[in-house]
């Protein structure tokens, strides 16, 4: 092997270096979170108001005492949606709510 | 198909062999299960780093550094109005135990955010209950359970007078189960860097200004809903 293509491989390899870096230097940090959002746990629950309107809603349909219906656990679905499981009385129900706080279902388990 | 033949063949010595190995299996992943159960519950507090714009881990030992160098806790647990869409009446307490947040609802979707520091891993409760009454600098009486528990608590057993170092700081809410005191409370801390943290017994502390700003906005009967998922007890419900 010559010399030559040694070279031209390392300008080559070079200047891919520098395309690469100017692109993540292009690439801003991601922005904050709002104020109200500056901490977070492991675990994402589904924020406080959206539990409660599920048990809103629960009691709503099922006609149930709405001071004995309690969210117990929720989790993300996807990016609008989360899952809240609730308790009313031993009746264990699921319901499905969005990040606008649209209820979109409530089904017992 | 030399392979598959010969784990055919199986002699009663594999075959104990075989079992065992299930058990080990079976008993590894129910092992793994219950740890995973637990570090589901044992979710740990991050904060956003403003400075770094990344998230950090936030636990006890950061929280007093923390602490120590800004005379203040982390931003999201200073109080704060928040939008929160809700059924409820304005004047009800609602805790968020997983995220470390005291809600008082307000007039128009909104809420007054304070942050808090909640029930260690084992002492997280949920329930519907009340405020059955409120006291400024109350005398702190430890529960017979912690006198049996916690050797400190033991000199305090007939009541330690309210003041700067009291646990229970310069309010008291005393939450309520129809007429019966719960004996968990919501109160003030002469600990406030706790705050965003899973570290008391049970009991809902603030800092003591805001403890002192939400007695002054919440009336005996308030309505008090404390969401926590993985709980280990419920009341009212």
């Amino acid at each position: 092997m010559s010399a030559k293509p040694a070279v031209r491989t390392s300008i080559r390899a070079t200047a891919i270096g520098f395309l690469a870096g100017g692109l993540s230097a292009c690439v801003s940090a991601s922005p904050p979170p709002p104020q109200d959002q500056m901490s977070r746990t492991q675990v994402e629950t589904a924020p406080a108001d959206l539990q409660l309107l599920c048990a809103d809603a629960v009691a709503k349909a099922s006609g149930a005492d709405s001071t004995k219906i309690l969210p117990v656990s929720s989790s993300k679905i996807d990016s609008k949606t989360y899952q809240v499981e609730l308790d009313a009385s031993g009746k264990k129900t699921s319901c499905l709510v969005d990040t606008d706080g649209n209820v979109k279902s409530v089904q017992p388990t | 198909m030399t392979l598959s033949l010969a784990n055919r063949s199986i002699t009663p010595k594999s075959n104990d062999r075989r079992i065992a190995g299930r058990r080990l299996v079976l008993g590894t992943a129910l092992a793994l299960t219950a740890i995973g159960a637990t570090l589901v519950y044992a979710a740990q507090t991050q904060v956003f780093d403003p400075q770094t714009h990344k998230w950090v881990e936030y636990d006890k030992k950061k929280a007093r550094k923390y602490y120590a160098a800004h005379n203040e806790v982390p931003e999201a647990f200073r109080p704060q109005m928040v939008k929160f869409r809700t059924a409820e009446v304005p004047g009800t307490i609602i805790i968020d135990g997983n995220q470390h947040f005291l809600y008082l609802v307000q007039p128009g979707q909104r809420a007054m955010r304070y942050g808090i520091g909640v029930g260690r891993e084992g002492f997280g409760w949920a329930g519907i209950v009340r405020v059955g009454r409120m006291a400024e600098w109350p005398t702190w009486t430890p529960p017979a359970e912690m006198i049996a528990r916690d050797p400190n608590a033991v000199k305090h057993a007939a009541g330690m007078p309210g003041g700067p170092d009291n646990p229970l700081g310069a309010r008291a809410l005393y939450l309520y189960e129809r007429d019966q005191d719960t004996i968990y409370r919501i109160h003030g801390t002469p600990e406030p860097w706790t705050i965003g943290l899973d570290v008391s017994s049970g009991c809902i502390r603030m800092r003591n200004d805001d403890i002192t700003d939400l007695a002054s906005r919440v009336k005996v009967g308030a309505k008090v809903i404390v969401l926590m998922q993985g709980a280990a007890l419920y009341k009212g419900v």
